[in-house]
């Protein structure tokens, strides 16, 4: 059968048509979510998508079986006791931090330094995630008219930094979790004021790269947002070291840290307001 | 008419896709529920069928992820394609057939999708793509045969009716 004659079979030509449509498709969506402007066709798609997830997850939770919720007890057991014994170690910090958090206060006030302490957040609900394999996104509830706008942190209650906004809809959008491979957002060592750039490996883990050959860096360092940029607020917990490499050869230092919160973990989140930042 | 309960049934896929709890992975994989309701249907059918409904698809998929929207959907509509041709190349009655062809096709469409978004870690990526394969298989064996069932009612039902 010549290239001709193959090409002249009708399902060909339909996989043609529609892989070369796939393509543009494809390039489309690319440039509206760099430009962070809506393409019609991808807006309905959602508007179609979006009442089979919501349904799917509202069973989900009733069922009881979002994200790790249906674990064996034994697991669960084991959690809660490990979990008892940090509350109290939590507590005991949580009393020195107040103790802190005053003095700051008194500080600031006697510098005259700008408070900013609260975020304008936005209350959203994770009504799908993981959908492949291969990347760690997911989708919430509420779009552009609720307020959310593209690059926007993802967080949860406790002021964790889970990711951020990838693009928008009317009434949906997709965030990308720290750990996507895709994911890189500017952070620095709480206790050391170092900076680099936080970056997502696919897997369980986080790096902090771009850190200088002698940066200050143990295991156990609390790592957090830095607030370059402008995009994602200052000082939101994105979790902690557990290994640091220094790199002689390039002059840089890497950590692995290990992220506060995961994706599968959170059914609710809230979503900044880009340009804050928090002080800790 | 040809295309709404297929599509109906994507769109479902999808949204049970994004809500699957994760004690259902191989593998660190989960079943691809997508792949699987497309395989299941195009099995059935004829390649542009496949194409078509890989097209929608893809489209969906790639919509819920908000990431490579053209490597779903050129992904997706090339295992329709390559579905839709398996029933016109082999008996398809036989269940091992569509358990089969889950791998091999799911293996396809994955390598694809790698290669224009390749992973760091090979051995994360192969261990990976056997779960899915795995639990393509097995999911596919049932939605396939749970969708000729329903397909052989409702012709049964048809000429009932004209009759």
């Amino acid at each position: 059968m010549t290239m001709l004659s193959l090409l002249r079979e009708k399902a060909v030509l339909t996989l043609l048509v529609l892989v070369a449509l796939g393509i543009g498709i494809g390039v489309a969506h690319d440039r509206a979510v760099e430009s962070g402007r809506s393409f019609i066709v991808l807006e309905a798609v959602s508007l179609i998508m979006k009442p089979s997830a919501s349904a799917f997850h509202l069973t989900a939770v009733a069922a009881g079986v979002t994200g790790d919720a249906a674990r064996p007890r034994r697991s669960i057991l084991k959690e809660n006791a490990q979990l008892r014994k940090e509350v109290v170690s939590l507590r005991a910090k949580n009393a020195e931090l107040d103790e802190i958090k005053l003095e700051n206060a008194r500080l600031r006030a006697a510098l005259d330094f700008k408070q900013s302490t609260k975020l304008k957040m936005v209350a959203v609900e994770v009504i799908a995630r993981n959908e492949s394999n291969w990347f760690d996104t997911a989708a919430i509830d509420r779009g552009r008219t609720s307020g959310i706008r593209k690059g926007a942190a993802v967080i949860t209650s406790g002021r964790w930094l889970i990711g951020q906004v990838l693009d928008v809809d009317r009434s949906s959008a997709r965030i990308i979790a720290l750990t996507d491979s895709n994911s890189a957002v500017g952070a620095m060592v709480q206790r050391s004021r170092c900076n680099g750039i936080i970056q997502g490996q696919g897997g369980d883990y986080l790096t902090l790269s771009y850190l200088p050959k002698d940066a200050d860096v143990k295991i156990g360092d609390v790592v957090i947002s830095s607030g370059m940029g402008r995009v994602i607020p200052k000082g939101l917990i994105i979790g902690r070291v557990v290994k640091v490499v220094h790199n002689k050869v390039l002059g840089s230092a890497t950590a692995l840290v290990r992220p506060s919160v995961r994706l599968n973990q959170i059914e609710q989140v809230f979503v900044a307001e880009p340009g804050q930042s928090i002080s800790l | 008419m040809r295309y709404f309960w297929p599509i109906v049934t994507l769109i479902a896929a999808a949204g049970l896709q994004g809500n699957l709890p994760d004690f259902i992975s191989i593998w660190g994989a989960k079943p691809d529920l997508i792949i699987v309701v497309l395989i299941s249907y195009a099995l059935a059918a004829d390649p542009e069928f496949g194409a078509v409904l890989g097209f929608v698809a893809g489209l969906l998929q790639g919509r819920y992820v908000g990431l490579s929207m053209g490597s779903f959907i050129i992904t997706r509509t090339i295992t329709g394609f390559l579905s839709g041709l398996v029933t016109t190349r082999l008996f398809s009655e036989n269940p091992l057939v569509p358990a089969l062809s889950a791998v091999w096709l799911t293996v396809v469409c994955e390598v694809l999708f790698l290669l224009g978004n390749p992973q760091s870690d090979l051995i994360v990526v192969a261990r990976k793509i056997a779960g899915e394969c795995l639990g393509n298989a097995i999911l596919t064996l049932l939605v396939y045969f749970t969708l000729r069932n329903l397909d052989i009612r409702r012709k049964i039902k048809l000429a009932n009716a004209r009759l």
